[in-house]
């Protein structure tokens, strides 16, 4: 398994963990719990599809010719863009799906990556309160 | 002959331009993400080695960036489908 993959099944691990959390969450906080959580499980699969179909569209974008790849991984990303779409309709027409939770189900992910990614860096933090001037680089 | 506008035909037209006008958010990110392979394509080509580190940070970066369209899909659907304004209007 290459590093990619690897990546991606951890996102995926986590994504897991945060959708349970949610769940428990609903059914401890919600009066009608079972269509949030239709609607987070529904949202989180398809984000996850999604996710494996990027890594899949990078992987192979990256091989081909740069003209080529520009083409082919915004054409991946506009099929990617309508299987959203319509699972979103599918959510805001089925009254038993709640949309707010297919919204943070497809959003989970970006905020684990942030997570994971920016928020876990102190540096990060230090950087939004230092003033640029008063580096010694003097730029 | 005078045509008359209701509130809710003005509300329902003023709807469907606002979803018109927040579907263009999802141009941004294919255009982006086009550019960005394009360029990690050449950067592989450059250094065949760095392969996997290219498409990794590549993967996270275009991950997030898909977030801004899906937030303007969001929004013009509901528009669409699950209008609240109308219900305003009573």
């Amino acid at each position: 398994m290459d590093e990619t993959r690897k990546l991606q099944r951890n996102y995926l691990i986590y994504l897991l963990i945060a959708d349970i959390v949610f769940v428990v969450l609903a059914f401890i906080f919600l009066e009608a719990p079972l269509a949030f959580v239709y609607g987070l499980v529904f949202g989180s699969a398809i984000s996850a599809l999604n996710f494996v179909e990027l890594g899949n569209t990078l992987r192979r974008a990256v091989t081909m010719s740069p003209a080529k790849a520009q083409g082919y991984a915004t054409r991946k990303y506009f099929v990617r863009y309508i299987v959203t779409g319509v699972v979103l309709y599918v959510s805001i027409v089925a009254p038993y799906i709640n949309v707010l939770g297919t919204i943070i189900g497809m959003t989970i992910i970006k905020f684990i990556i942030f997570a994971t990614n920016l928020f876990n860096d102190k540096q990060y933090y230090k950087n939004i309160f230092k003033r640029k001037e008063d580096e010694p680089s003097g730029h | 002959m005078e045509t008359m506008i209701t509130g809710k035909a003005l509300v329902l037209a003023c709807s469907a331009i606002g979803a018109g006008l927040a579907m263009i958010a999802g141009i941004g990110p294919g255009i982006g993400q086009g550019y960005a392979a394009g360029k990690g394509a050449e950067g592989v080509g450059r250094q065949p080695e760095a392969q996997g580190d290219i498409v990794r940070t590549m993967l996270l970066g275009a991950a997030v960036a898909e977030t801004t369209g899906i937030y303007g899909l969001v929004i013009a659907l509901i528009l669409l489908f699950a209008n609240p304004l109308v219900k305003l209007l009573g």
